[in-house]
């Protein structure tokens, strides 16, 4: 790990002030990890767990969570458990119990991509070296994005997490030098395109201080699946959230989120609204997870996640529809 | 320019380093010869002859890319053969210390080994120590250059096994490194070093975490529990004696970390049923596959029977 210089914020307004040019430390699951392999070589830290963003609350009808709440926090919270099982579910299928101990809600926000390309200092890699290329592309692909890549980069995003929070509609509350602001999640992370060392619509002086989740019927009723190479402690190969409504067997309202395909998580609004007014069946989760993976591009190594992803998501509305899997 | 016969130490300097006459003495003890070379020139001290001066030896530092390092040392054995090339950030230092320790351990040596391999050995040995002090003694120097605006080393107050430490670590230093270097605590292994294997698993707060990827400088004033803290006095804690009891192990490297973490596993709820303890074991691999022994062990201090 390169030298650099610790800095610790006491409150959040102090963070502000001094994060231009400073990395963000909170549970350090990430960031310490991408420092020791000198991926991000960050010349200042600023130490933010300290920092009153812990609280999880039921609030104006949505769950709030502060960004350093730990994902075992989260995930074993009570309400989260059983008003939105689809995010306790996701953070649990994450990671490992020590991991999840020190990771945060607003870390895993803004977890980097596991492509081993980008990890690996002796490779191309233009999300850590603008520009110099990419040598995942043509590489080994199994666990590469097959959704929203771009020339430039078919790194997969890692989190479940997040998946859950596009399902769910979450909003990410961001603190910068004029105010607070919300923004949805889905539109927090960046697609590749020519820039993908630009991941995240955020300035350099802003912090995320919570998450909203509304909570509602169908948030009640989401779920989430996970499928991987090993039982435990794997990133995923094709993931689901999925959340469906269906009253006398016909669906009123579906959303549903994929992981471990996409350059972010993948949600198309389109394959939700088609579902509207149709059976709750598997014929009808199959043509809109069909119609979730259309433009998919498979590399090499890749091309099953096609096929997996759809069932992974049949699975998942299933799941969450009460419907026989 | 011909190199003496039998083993030889080069040492390639950025500059002529002052080789003094204890240097010279060690040397002698040693009975070694030792080629200085510096960019206009160099010294050859042979075991027992006065020094000779040499002209430059561009082929020599070119054969051994020698040149981007304040010492570039290689150790020849007596057919001339590379056994082991070393750079270093200081020279004369380095240079005396591997000296010192390799005629040290000549010295010590029995009769009737072989000499000239013992040498050579005795010199690679001493010569690698060197070089990782050297490096080590000049960190805190860089640390000044880089980063200017903060601090090198910093303090840090933790309660480690109930007992109240103060430790001197840079900012980068994780706690896994501050516990075994700083601490002598090296019952928290390092596995991976990066967050995957659980070897490093140790409580913090009561908490199990991953002690590679925890900053010693965010953990002010946190109460750490090692492997080392865990029995009473002669007293086992249940988990270490079901260890034992149920032979939940092979090689053991992976075992304090599975301990701690079975015991915060405990702590956190009583598992449902086997396949609930797996799950929650996950982030210890045990790479010898104690697991079985590992799960009935979990098992038996949980009462959940076999």
């Amino acid at each position: 790990m390169r030298l650099f210089t610790f800095q610790r914020a006491a409150e959040v307004s102090e963070a502000i002030a001094a994060a231009p040019g400073a990395a963000f430390l909170a549970g350090g699951t990430n960031l310490v990890d991408l420092m020791k392999i000198e991926v991000l070589n960050p010349e200042r830290v600023l130490d933010i767990s300290r920092l009153q963003l812990r609280e999880i609350a039921v609030r104006d009808g949505g769950l709030q969570i502060g960004a350093l709440a730990s994902n075992t926090a989260v995930a074993e919270h009570e309400e989260v458990r059983r008003r939105a099982p689809a995010l306790s579910e996701a953070l649990l299928s994450g990671a490992s119990p020590q991991l999840r101990n020190s990771a945060t809600v607003g870390g895993n926000l803004m977890q980097r991509t596991r492509c081993a390309y980008y990890r690996d200092l002796a490779t191309r890699c233009n999300k850590r070296q603008p520009g110099t290329g990419c040598d995942a592309i043509g590489g080994w692909t199994r666990m590469h994005a097959i959704l929203g890549t771009s020339e430039s980069c078919i790194a997969a995003h890692p989190s479940d997490m997040c998946v859950a929070l596009y399902a769910l509609d979450a909003a990410v509350r961001v603190r910068g030098p004029s105010g607070e602001r919300e923004l949805p999640v889905s539109d927090l992370h960046l697609l590749p395109g020519d820039h993908p060392e630009m991941e995240f619509a955020l300035g350099p002086s802003d912090l995320i201080v919570s998450v909203r989740v509304p909570l509602n019927d169908l948030a009640a009723r989401s779920r989430y699946v996970k499928v991987r190479d090993r039982q435990s402690y794997a990133f995923a190969l094709a993931s689901c959230a999925a959340a469906v409504q269906a009253p006398g067997g016909v669906v009123r309202l579906a959303r549903f989120a994929l992981g471990g395909v996409g350059t972010k998580p993948w949600r198309v609004p389109q394959a939700e609204s088609w579902m509207q007014g149709r059976p709750a069946s598997r014929e009808t989760f199959t043509r809109a997870a069909e119609m979730a993976l259309q433009g998919a591009r498979p590399h090499r190594d890749n091309a099953f996640k096609v096929e997996l992803a759809k069932r992974t998501a049949v699975r998942a509305l299933m799941l969450s529809a009460g419907a026989q899997a | 320019m011909e190199l003496p016969r039998g083993p030889c130490l080069l040492a390639f300097c950025a500059s002529q380093p002052r080789l003094e006459e204890a240097f010279r003495a060690e040397l002698r003890g040693l009975g070694a010869p030792l080629l200085a070379l510096w960019p206009s020139g160099g010294i050859l001290l042979g075991a027992d002859d006065e020094p000779i001066h040499v002209p430059p030896q561009p082929e020599l530092w070119r054969l051994h890319g020698a040149g981007s390092a304040a010492l570039t040392a290689v150790l020849l054995d007596d057919r001339h053969r590379v056994r082991l090339r070393r750079e270093a950030p200081e020279a004369e230092a380095t240079l005396l210390a591997a000296v010192r320790e390799a005629g040290r351990a000549v010295r010590s040596a029995p009769r009737g080994v072989g000499r000239r391999e013992l040498l050579v050995n005795s010199l690679a040995v001493a010569l690698g120590i060197a070089v990782l002090q050297a490096c080590a003694s000049s960190r805190p120097r860089l640390a000044t250059g880089v980063a200017s605006a903060g601090p090198g080393v910093i303090d840090v107050n933790l309660i480690v096994n109930g007992e109240k430490r103060t430790l001197s670590v840079e900012p980068r230093v994780v706690l896994l490194d501050a516990l075994r270097e700083n601490l002598g605590l090296t019952g928290a292994k390092k596995g991976c070093d990066m967050g995957q294997c659980g070897a490093c698993t140790v409580l913090v707060e009561g908490q199990r975490v991953n002690s590679c990827l925890k900053l010693v400088a965010q953990l002010e004033g946190a109460s750490v529990t090692t492997i080392e803290g865990l029995a009473r006095g002669a007293e086992l804690h249940p988990m270490q004696q079901a260890f034992l009891d149920e032979d939940a192990l092979q090689c053991g490297y992976c075992t304090p970390g599975q301990i701690l973490s079975a015991v915060a596993l405990l702590q956190e709820g009583k598992p449902a049923d086997d396949d609930e303890i797996r799950e929650r074991m996950s982030g210890n691999l045990c790479r010898c596959g104690a697991y079985p022994n590992i799960l009935a062990a979990i098992k038996s201090v949980a009462g959940m029977g076999h």
